[in-house]
């Protein structure tokens, strides 16, 4: 798995920092925090689905609303307890997943993309008009039961729930199924050339990616209380999702972590001095000046400042 | 020594400067920074915050306004409130929102309990959350009458004047393809017709990108009905203005967010002649109250831009903002067991030739609504019985005519204006 000391010692520095954030920043950061760790889960959940085997997906929202809405469903009108409600939310997310599949085995590229923004548009329909009384229709539910109250449980809920996810995602990588999902993404056809099943591979992209988007949308829904179909099955929150992955750098796990801390940072800090939608414009532009500067994101961008701090020293 | 004593005193100066600076009454604004619904609401509350500050503000202290747009964006609506909340750390929020934001950020409203007015969204479902969770949700009032209210006279309307007055015994649907139209059709479809005595003949839904509603209007034509209804709330100056190019032949009211605005025939090119429209009150053409007529020749000499006429909200913002701040006095500030009670006591009555015109009062908590025979609690006092004399009609509708001017046309003791047919249908 290639895992040196140091990989630990930055983890472990990471996560003692951020379990201290409470002590440091106001609530109201932490708030924004909180949004930045939900986003983080998203956009490696999308990174492990897309940016790993190539498969880019507009209709990740598919996944994450199946979970948010599977559990808010069952708590909200069954009175399912959560901690059974987020479970079966997870394994449904991954069963609405294997629709993914069916197109990924005959179309790639802009077509698969295509057809995945075309399984958002379908379900942000269905869950407005098919059964409202337990969808909630346009309007959504309000008053789903919480799994905390309060700025710091929400974060260490949150966070917790983050480094899992990013630990767990970052040892899968490291493993020789990782390498070989990211082979898929360089060259498909070669992964196949090497009698290796590329079916099972994606399979297996998908239902993982499909797991921590179905986990991320079940507890994000446990902490926002409500859920509307337009707030998840929105062009706007996919792109979301994207762009945090591809501005922090793709096809790692720092780097969709980066670039979600990123972009939602630079949004609520951007608030107080533009409280409307000139902010978007200000956001836009430094994404575009980054990646220009640097297409593989935030994270290429430390490496190569890094890299260059090395061999000056070394010279 | 005297250096020494300078900065002493600077920094004394500088920390009396810092405690005035803090001794103020925060009011923080969650809405659409640019849609016209958004823009009344904030505008309404900027108007009383300045008239307040002028007469010596609140508790004798200055109000100050913090606004978080939520750009109709219910996860953005989540991060606004929290950003008011725990940021800004607000006294009072007054809310601009529509439905599914403000269902969005409802939960955190419950958690802070901060004192919370909303100016925009009607949905009922909000007061069912009052009746059933009262202690959480004590500190929110809702002072637009609720939707329920406002279909139930919308039903009267179609008696009275499509039914008896018209003698429209047929109706085809026209619906955009949203949630909002699906809901619609079904309040006409399942209320409207049947209790007015007019048959659905069809139904015809549109996508929100149709450009050329010509096919559509000569199926409606076709079809045979009396009278097209129409549902639209995205774009619809262009659905209305192809039904005056068209000179399509026969009658249409129904449901059409663009004609609520003042700015409707700017937007339409002049082609918006015979659209009406129900709207929450006071609306355009609605005939005003010394107060309330004032309070719009204030408006229109402080803004210069859209909405050059404020919506229903507008003034729900201005005269709540006024209710929420002589709630705090008499409160002594805006904790909630005592805040709440002044809250749900305060009463604006506007009376217009000696007859009541426009309330903004509360329903009791446990009163029941005869109509309805339902409770209200933290809802506006909205009347929806004639003579209209215990509160506002819950709506009204309004038509715009042919020479650009509009008026309301229904209830009767409301009515500028008679709701007649464009001069092209034949009678």
């Amino acid at each position: 798995m290639g895992l040196r000391w140091y990989h630990f010692a930055l983890w472990a520095g990471f996560i003692i920092l951020m379990y201290a954030m409470p002590d440091l920043v106001s609530k109201g950061t932490l708030r924004t925090f909180i949004f930045a760790n939900f986003l983080a889960i998203f956009a490696i959940s999308w990174d492990v689905l897309s940016g790993r085997t190539g498969y880019i997906s507009f209709g990740h929202p598919f996944l994450i609303g199946i979970g948010a809405y599977t559990t808010a469903i069952l708590t909200k009108r069954f009175d399912v307890a959560i901690e059974i409600s987020i479970p079966i939310a997870v394994v449904v997310t991954m069963i609405g997943s294997t629709l993914f599949i069916l197109p990924a085995l005959r179309i790639r590229g802009s077509y698969f993309a295509l057809v995945t923004l075309a399984f958002m548009e379908l379900i942000y329909q269905l869950v407005q008009v098919i059964r409202p009384d337990l969808t909630g229709g346009t309007r959504g539910m309000s008053g789903i039961e919480t799994l905390t109250r309060g700025a710091v449980n929400g974060y260490y809920m949150s966070l917790s729930l983050m480094l899992a996810v990013a630990i767990s995602m970052w040892l899968l990588m490291r493993t020789r199924v990782g390498t070989a999902l990211s082979a898929i993404g360089m060259n498909e056809d070669s992964v196949q050339g090497s009698g290796l099943s590329t079916t099972r591979l994606k399979l297996f992209a998908f239902l993982t990616g499909a797991f921590v988007a179905g986990l991320g949308g079940a507890f994000y829904v446990h902490y926002l209380g409500s859920i509307a179909p337009r707030a998840l099955f929105d062009i706007n929150f996919v792109f979301t999702i994207i762009v945090a992955a591809l501005i922090g750098g793709s096809s790692t796990i720092i780097g969709p972590m980066v670039g979600a801390f990123f972009l939602t940072y630079l949004l609520e800090y951007l608030r107080p001095f533009l409280p409307g939608a000139e902010r978007y414009f200000i956001y836009g532009g430094i994404a575009l000046i980054i990646y220009i500067y640097q297409p593989k994101g935030i994270y290429a961008v430390v490496m190569q400042a890094w890299e260059r701090l090395r061999s000056g020293k070394s010279a | 020594m005297t250096v020494l004593r300078n900065s002493a005193a600077l920094l004394g100066a500088m920390a009396l400067m810092a405690t005035a600076a803090s001794a103020e009454i925060k009011v923080g604004f969650i809405g659409s920074l640019s849609s016209d619904t958004g823009l009344s609401t904030l505008r309404g509350a900027e108007m009383a915050i300045d008239e307040l500050n002028a007469s010596g503000g609140v508790l004798g202290q200055q109000i100050v306004l913090v606004k978080a747009d939520t750009g109709e964006d219910v996860t953005e609506g989540v991060k606004a409130y929290e950003f008011l909340a725990e940021t800004e750390e607000v006294d009072f929020i007054i809310s601009g929102s529509i439905d599914d934001v403000s269902l969005g950020w409802m939960p955190r409203m419950q958690e802070f309990q901060i004192p919370t007015l909303d100016t925009w969204t009607s949905y009922v479902g909000i007061i069912d959350m009052i009746v059933e969770d009262y202690d959480s949700m004590r500190p929110y009032f809702m002072n637009i009458a609720s939707d329920e209210a406002l279909a139930t006279l919308y039903i009267d309307f179609g008696k009275d004047v499509l039914k008896e007055k018209m003698g429209w015994d047929s109706v085809i649907i026209l619906a955009e393809d949203t949630a909002f139209g699906g809901a619609l059709t079904g309040l006409v479809t399942e209320a409207l017709a049947p209790n007015a005595g007019i048959e659905v003949v069809d139904i015809i839904s549109y996508d929100i990108t149709t450009n050329d509603f010509a096919p559509l209007f000569a199926k409606a034509e076709a079809s045979g009905a009396d009278f097209i209804y129409l549902v639209s709330s995205v774009n619809s100056q262009v659905v209305s203005s192809q039904y005056v190019k068209l000179q399509v032949p026969m009658g249409m009211t129904g449901v059409n967010v663009a004609a609520l605005g003042q700015e409707f025939w700017e937007d339409t090119g002049g082609a918006g002649g015979g659209i009406s429209t129900l709207s929450p009150v006071p609306s355009i053409g609605f005939a005003l109250d010394p107060v309330n007529a004032a309070f719009l020749e204030r408006y229109q000499a402080r803004y210069d831009t859209r909405p050059s006429v404020p919506h229903f909200n507008g003034y729900n913002a201005y005269h709540g903002l006024k209710q929420a701040m002589a709630a705090a006095e008499e409160a002594g500030g805006f904790e909630l067991d005592a805040w709440v009670p002044a809250m749900e006591k305060q009463d604006s009555v506007f009376k217009k030739d000696g007859e009541m015109w426009l309330r903004w009062g509360w329903w009791g908590n446990d009163e029941i609504e005869p109509r309805t025979g339902r409770t209200y609690p933290h809802n506006v006092r909205f009347d929806i019985t004639e003579p209209y004399d215990d509160g506002a009609p819950s709506m009204v509708v309004i038509q715009w005519y042919e020479d650009g001017t509009n008026a309301v046309v229904y209830p009767d003791k409301f009515k500028t204006g008679e709701f007649v047919l464009p001069s092209w249908v034949k009678k």
